[in-house]
């Protein structure tokens, strides 16, 4: 770890496993490589149905399933105040010294970062998607941003476009801000040893096959290409309400034999579904960064894409070919991408991404942010009311107000359960690792007796 | 032999080591006289008792509402001390099993028994509640899909835990006697 402190991080998100998406993922992993930085990582999220509890995962992760119940879009309920007993708790017996929060739709991250501090830990806030700023639902999600970040040591975005989105919904001056892109995983996804041969020519889409998603992108486009080229194919992986649409335009085109289905599509299988393709097809309306794309490159796909959001900051010119969101500009691109496509190398073209994208590197950028977060001056209540204040006429006194109660109430809490009397956990160190500092009765407790 | 061996201010853990030709490991979890409580409970019963009195006094009569009032003290009370537990045990018989025992204030005992081939491991657990995390010592069973939990109310710090976790470590996975196949 050379001179970096050993840091002690609390990952909050309502967004982890058994979920599977892109924020989960970017938790997992990063969180995989700060271990491996030798930090210690502790994840919070709520209950999924019976998983509730302490569960460890790959490396030693411990996270913890706190059971709130989700109520809407697997978001806890948001109680003010009601988890400032559990993520005192956690904060103190694993002794964490900074609060990571992923995702702005997440109500448990919100609450975490709010009340670790008031709490005075240091808290970063990582933003994974990008946020309108018209409809009620945008401003609403916008203004619990601001009071979010009012008081963030750190921020850090997924790409330049993410960081602009940021930075204009929340308020926060720029220069609190970080663009650490996501990665990708190259180990796993790899190019097939042959490449598909054959005159036929297979486009790939993956995704959640919803509105935003472009998936009514998809039913304009598909019986276009099909039409101009006899001899190309699409293989569709993913479910969701806008399915039914694209089963509808499969049959009104008679197209059963060259539009194939496969519905959702384990993570695990992704690479098995994108090796069979030439070309892979997103046709996002929103994305702040797409790690589906980044995943079809290091199989070695062309990609073919909306220009929408942060997706022209992921892969280099020669790797994508890019189209505005309407569905001629995509058939033309599919075009471009059909015939540029006996010039890609698929290999060639996984060696690049591995360069470009790595996680270690990720976790690297992310240790950065950390020791500045902790290098940021600690602040009195009375210092920190003063930036809520400066949310709104009205919505800064009633952030005033929330942190004032927020604190009174972690006073009370003090005295009635004070930090002494709170265990503190010793840290799980894995039998491969050389540093076994953990206390003896513990560790000699719970191993295998019968197995020395 | 009783040794205290451990305490804080809300438990104390006891060991009774009796050897001889039956030898028992006994380890106690003792939940420190609640006096708060109790004096909420006591203070509680004492209101309901004045007011039926002062109730009777105004009405001029020794009428149900006495009768009702003091018979729900007595029931509160009684309810009260039925149901507080007093100390948690487990018992390790060696080469039979572990025995686990609840003492309530009342004197009443409840005791269930686990025969030492049916524990595969006993564990130090941490369980997460909406509101807090614990300790527990639960024990691994063949057969049963929950965790049976050696100290079902007390939630003692850890340190508390260890000792009588690793007495079952030592007497029912090293010393444990290997069953002939024959007999499985």
């Amino acid at each position: 770890m050379g001179d970096s402190k050993r840091h002690r991080i609390l990952m909050v998100s309502d967004f982890f496993y058994p979920n599977f998406g892109g924020v989960e993922n970017h938790i997992y992993l990063l969180s995989q490589c700060l271990l491996k930085l030798g930090h210690k990582v502790v994840v919070m999220t709520h209950a999924y149905g019976n998983r509730s509890g302490v569960r460890y995962m790959t490396g030693g992760l411990k996270v913890y399933y706190v059971p709130w119940k989700p109520f809407l879009l697997q978001n806890t309920l948001p109680t003010f105040y009601g988890t400032l007993p559990i993520i005192r708790t956690i904060l103190i017996r694993e002794q964490i010294s900074l609060v990571h929060g992923h995702q702005a739709f997440s109500t448990l991250c919100h609450e975490a970062l709010m009340h670790a501090r008031t709490m005075g830990y240091k808290v970063v806030f990582t933003d994974h998607s990008l946020y309108g700023f018209a409809d009620v639902g945008s401003i609403h999600m916008n203004k619990v941003l601001q009071f979010t970040l009012a008081d963030v040591s750190q921020a850090i975005c997924v790409s330049h476009t993410s960081k602009e989105n940021t930075v204009l919904r929340s308020g926060l001056p720029p220069e609190k801000v970080y663009v650490i892109p996501n990665a990708v995983d190259t180990a796993m996804f790899k190019p097939a040893a042959e490449r598909p041969s054959g005159n036929e020519i297979t486009i790939v889409v993956i995704s959640r096959l919803v509105y935003r998603k472009g998936a009514d992108l998809l039913v304009e486009v598909i019986p276009e290409v099909c039409r101009m080229y006899p001899n190309v194919r699409f293989i569709v992986g993913g479910d969701g309400p806008k399915r039914v649409r694209l089963e509808e335009m499969r049959e009104k085109h008679s197209l059963q034999d060259r539009v194939e289905m496969l519905g959702a599509v384990p993570h695990a299988q992704v690479r098995s579904v994108l090796i069979s393709g030439h070309i892979f097809l997103n046709s996002s309306l929103t994305e702040a960064f797409c790690i589906a794309i980044l995943e079809a490159a290091s199989c070695g796909l062309l990609t073919v894409s909306t220009r929408v959001g942060g997706v022209p900051e992921v892969l280099p010119d020669d790797m994508i070919v890019l189209a505005e969101p309407d569905p001629t500009d995509m058939v033309q691109a599919i075009k471009k991408a059909i015939s540029i496509l006996p010039m890609i190398d698929p290999q060639d073209m996984h060696n690049r991404m591995k360069k470009l994208y790595d996680w270690h590197d990720v976790a690297k950028r992310t240790e950065i942010v950390y020791d500045r977060a902790l290098k940021c001056s600690n602040q009195s209540l009375l210092e920190r009311l003063s930036r809520y204040l400066a949310c709104g006429a009205w919505a800064g006194k009633l952030f005033c107000l929330v942190m004032i109660i927020d604190f009174l109430l972690w006073r009370l809490l003090q005295l009635w359960k004070p930090a002494e009397d709170i265990e503190v956990v010793p840290d799980i160190v894995l039998s491969l690792d050389e540093d076994r500092g953990m206390s003896q009765d513990f560790q000699a407790f719970n191993e295998d007796h019968s197995l020395r | 032999m009783t040794k205290i061996q451990l305490a804080n201010l809300q438990y104390l853990y006891k060991r009774d080591d009796w050897e001889g030709p039956h030898p028992l490991d006994t380890h106690h979890i003792v939940i420190q006289w609640n006096s708060a409580r109790i004096f909420l409970v006591h203070l509680f019963a004492l209101l309901l008792f004045i007011n039926a009195i002062y109730l009777c006094l105004l009405n001029g009569t020794l009428g149900t509402i006495f009768l009702l009032s003091m018979l729900s003290s007595a029931c509160l009370v009684k309810s009260y001390y039925g149901t507080l537990i007093e100390k948690e045990s487990v018992v390790i018989i060696p080469s039979l099993g572990v025995q686990l025992k609840a003492h309530y204030w009342s004197g009443r005992v409840v005791r269930s028994f686990i025969p030492i081939d049916k524990i595969l491991k006993p564990v130090l657990n941490e369980n997460v509640t909406p509101f807090t995390c614990y300790w527990s010592l639960v024990l691994l069973v063949c057969g049963k899909k929950e965790l049976i939990l050696a100290f079902k109310v007390v939630k003692p710090p850890v340190k508390l835990l260890v000792p009588s976790g690793r007495h079952c470590v030592v007497l029912l996975i090293v010393e444990k006697p290997q069953i002939p196949a024959e007999d499985k």
